[in-house]
């Protein structure tokens, strides 16, 4: 198991945004999670990456527990994630934030940066070497001088893709990747997140965008009202009574089937 | 001795108050410090000499003069400073910060000019007069300036609790945008606050006048900073926590002026303002944690 | 001969180059998003400590502007570390208030600072590298210059070495992995925490520089000047000293300098201003901020005047 969720609540002052949950996922898996909005799924990202500390339960990561962690370790020992609402460093180029990116898998400090040590020459190459290649992968290589306020929507997303990869993280957390994009751009998107998956990422990915999730996932969790009201294949989910009930509704129905 | 010190801190103690209360309407609407409050006080204690003193009119006079003055100061602290960077695109939280401190360091420079750099007494016909109860004695002074502080804190508070526009101030505060979109004119609810709290500062401005028997360009920074340690120790933005906050500072600087060395006494606040900040950021009333996460 | 080494110009360079010092200072932990209003009181410890140290201890100026510098620093960390937990307003009205305790220790501590009347016969750098050269046989009549010419043009000469070591050393980090930490932080500092950026290190380092910078040119500025006084190190002087920062440009280096430069000068230029500087420093301040709150050098700017088409990011 590289992630395991385990009976994980938070309470916002006597709201449950969560409760009890729990699930794990599998090394190499794209799991999904989705729900209504306000079901907690941003929360459980925001827990994973330990912006808030869970009231209870635990979180472990390739077998050691990272509950309570400080965020920036948690990075380090190999999760990154995007944001739902674009989070990017918008006056820096597009090169640079996926170099800053790179930040936990280089080590050059004040002193070396300074007098421009050969290992510290070195480094910087190498993260500029590796920021082109992802720029490559996501399709912004001609983009890399711009700076990121100045992207397109679509490709903003792209960006923060390719800043999280940097970080060469073992469990990549999409928040809404295909907000707000095109069908066009959805469809590279989808074959992006493959690229990602066969590299040997795990994926964990919050999506509304159902067409999408159920081709693109492994498995998934569905959260209703801060609970998991079930887990499964796409097959499953999408005939789980208790899921089409509550979440998907009368009208999504066609578009699933 | 003991009864003698408490009255001096108390009325030290609800001078700050009215200052604090200043700081913290602004901030509690606005999100901002606004730096300008203390030389706005200072500019209202100038009115308070000058029209006792030049034109010897009666002391209400000059609390009106006073109030119209720091009022339509704040009216154009607002207009040309504050509203220009509201809602702007790229501007940095710390803009309005600095831009505040700009218009305290010309007002400050400009009374320098005008009324020379050393201090101006502030001369009350009742000045000299005191009661005595016991073996303690009261100066009337003392009593005037706690009762309108006092009336001048029941009086905001009422306001704010009981009258539409008071309600809709705090409104406001509470969420600007929710507040829009309930209907409240949030534009002329952001021009009221700051012109109610410069008036404030105008009037406290005459009651250290009076307090101290002296004014000068200075003094409204060193007012104005320990106003800013107060809001800080009760809580940004916290009204209750204003007063207290006050009564607090100006109660340990009697004491410690009494019994200790009285050159630390300006230090206090701003080892007040540490200390709190370090371990308790929110103040003592606040119950937001700081921004942050 | 040589006449044109004056001293009045002389010292009005060094006031510059330790203005740029100072300006330098506010703008190494603003690249990181810390608006820090201590810096006249860390100036204040650097120029006490130093001065302290070569009048009591007869130490060496280097030892004392080192140490004056030093202690400076290790104050911004302790300051620094917790009180970076606060953001933006809460952190610029705690250094204010750090700074004004320090003024008023300075004050108070009569035994040791001499109280308001301050510190005097701080061992000068000119003299002492006056004495210094004579001690090898050489003296100014020798290149043709008075004595007193000689020791501005030395001090002048020292300043600017360290100045430009200075920016060196902040352009040189900005452009590594520590500079992008830096203004990641500045940007989104939640964005920067999830990508791995120990902020709280970085940001006390950024913090820490700026005290220590700081400190250096008030050590500095204690040996040029030979006397002290706490009324040097007041929030006016902190005030002043982000004006130099926010009016030069507080996104690239180069704007610190400029605003250092240029507000120096015009006092010394235009004599009626310097009577009238702090009000047209306030009106100056509240159009920035309105009109162009990045500073008169920004980004786009620099790009423009140089023609580069190059990333924008670059020269930050």
């Amino acid at each position: 198991m590289v992630l395991e969720i385990k009976n994980v609540s938070k309470n916002f002052g006597g709201i449950h945004a969560l409760r009890n949950v729990s699930f794990s996922i599998k090394q190499g898996e794209i799991y999904g999670l989705i729900g209504p909005n306000g079901a907690g799924k941003t929360t459980m990202f925001n827990l994973i990456t330990n912006i808030f500390e869970p009231s209870s339960g635990e979180i472990v990561f390739n077998d050691e527990n990272i509950t309570g962690l400080k965020s920036h370790k948690i990075t380090e020992k190999g999760i990154c994630r995007t944001y739902q609402n674009i989070r990017l460093f918008s006056q820096m180029s597009a090169l640079k934030n996926v170099m800053v990116g790179g930040h936990s898998r280089s080590s050059s400090g004040v002193f070396s940066s300074v007098f421009r040590t050969k290992a510290q020459r070195k480094e910087e190459q190498e993260l500029e070497k590796n920021a082109e290649e992802l720029l490559k992968l996501v399709g912004l290589f001609e983009n890399k001088d711009l700076l990121a306020e100045n992207l397109a929507y679509g490709q903003q997303r792209r960006l923060e893709i390719a800043r999280a990869l940097a970080s060469k993280p073992k469990l990549l957390l999409l928040d809404e990747p295909a907000a707000g994009m095109n069908e066009k751009e959805t469809d590279s998107l989808y074959d992006l997140i493959k690229i990602i998956q066969s590299k040997g990422i795990t994926v964990l990915i919050i999506e509304h965008d159902m067409p999408l999730v159920m081709k693109l996932c492994d498995r998934i969790a569905v959260l209703n009202f801060g609970e998991k009201l079930a887990e499964g294949t796409p097959y499953e989910i999408q005939n789980n009574e208790a899921v089409i009930e509550a979440y998907l509704g009368k009208e999504e129905e066609e578009e699933i089937a | 001795m003991l009864l003698e010190q408490l009255i001096n801190g108390l009325t030290l103690g609800s001078i700050y108050a009215i200052v604090a209360l200043g700081f913290t309407l602004v901030f509690g609407v606005l999100g901002i410090i606004n730096m300008a409050h203390g030389e706005i006080f200072m500019v209202g204690a100038f009115v308070g000499v000058m029209t006792t003193g030049v034109l010897g009119w009666p002391l209400w006079l000059a609390f009106i003069a006073s109030i119209v003055v720091t009022g339509i100061l704040g009216y154009l602290l607002e207009r040309m400073t504050l509203r220009p960077l509201r809602g702007k695109k790229g501007v940095s939280h710390l803009a309005p910060l600095i831009s505040t401190i700009g218009v305290s360091i010309l007002l400050e420079n400009l009374s320098h000019h005008i009324f020379g750099a050393g201090n101006k007494p502030f001369r009350t016909e009742f000045a000299e007069i005191s009661i005595e109860i016991g073996s303690v004695s009261i100066y009337i002074v003392q009593i005037v300036i706690f009762v309108i502080s006092i009336v001048l804190m029941i009086g905001l508070s009422v306001w704010l609790s009981k009258t539409k526009a008071g309600k809709a101030l705090r409104a406001t505060a509470e969420n600007l945008e929710t507040a829009s979109i309930l209907g409240v004119n949030t534009k002329k609810i952001i021009t009221l606050t700051v012109i109610i709290a410069s008036a404030m500062g105008g009037i406290a401005g005459i009651l250290v006048g009076m307090a101290f028997n002296s004014v000068s360009p200075q003094m409204g920074l060193a007012i104005g900073l320990k106003g800013l340690a107060i809001i800080i120790l009760g809580g940004m933005g916290n009204v209750k926590g204003a007063m207290v906050g006050g009564l607090i500072l100006g109660l340990s600087e009697t004491f410690l002026v009494a019994y200790g060395d009285s050159g630390y006494r300006d230090a206090i606040a701003f080892i007040m303002i540490i200390f709190i900040l370090l371990l308790r950021p929110q103040g003592i009333f606040g119950s937001k944690i700081a921004e942050g996460r | 001969m040589l006449d044109f080494i004056n001293p009045y110009y002389l010292q009005i360079g060094s006031f510059i180059l330790i203005n740029i010092l100072l300006a330098v200072s506010v703008y190494v932990p603003l690249s990181s998003g810390q608006l820090s209003l201590g810096s006249a009181g860390f100036m204040g410890v650097g120029a006490y400590t130093s001065a302290l140290l070569t009048i009591n201890f007869d130490l060496p100026i280097m030892v004392g502007v080192v140490g004056g510098a030093c202690v400076a620093g290790i104050l911004g960390i302790i300051i620094g570390i917790p009180s970076l937990r606060l953001t933006g307003v809460y952190l610029a009205i705690a250094t204010l208030g750090l700074g004004e305790v320090i003024r008023v220790i300075f004050v108070n501590w009569d035994s040791v600072t001499k109280g308001s009347i301050g510190l005097t016969g701080i061992p000068q750098i000119g003299r002492e590298l006056l004495n210094l050269v004579r001690g090898f046989g050489f003296e100014p009549s020798m290149i043709g210059l008075k004595n007193n010419q000689f020791v501005f043009l030395m001090v002048f000469l020292l300043l600017f070495i360290i100045v430009m070591a200075t920016i060196w050393f902040v352009v040189r980090q900005q452009n590594s992995r520590v500079g992008r930490s830096f203004s990641s932080i500045q940007m989104d500092e939640k964005a920067a925490e999830s990508m791995g950026i120990n902020i709280t290190y970085f940001k006390v380092l950024s913090f820490a520089q700026g005290a220590f910078l700081a400190g250096l040119a008030g050590s500095l500025f204690a040996h040029v000047m030979g006397y002290i006084s706490p009324s040097d190190f007041s929030y006016h002087r902190a005030v002043e000293i982000l004006i130099f920062t926010v009016f030069g440009g507080s996104e690239v280096i180069i704007g610190s300098i400029f605003g250092a430069i240029f507000l120096t000068l015009i006092p010394e230029v235009l004599r009626f201003v310097s009577e009238y500087r702090y009000i047209i420093y306030g009106i100056m301040l509240v159009i920035l901020m309105a009109v162009r709150p990045q500073g008169i050098l920004d980004i786009h700017l620099l790009s423009r005047v140089k023609g580069l088409k190059r990333s924008k990011g670059g020269m930050r």
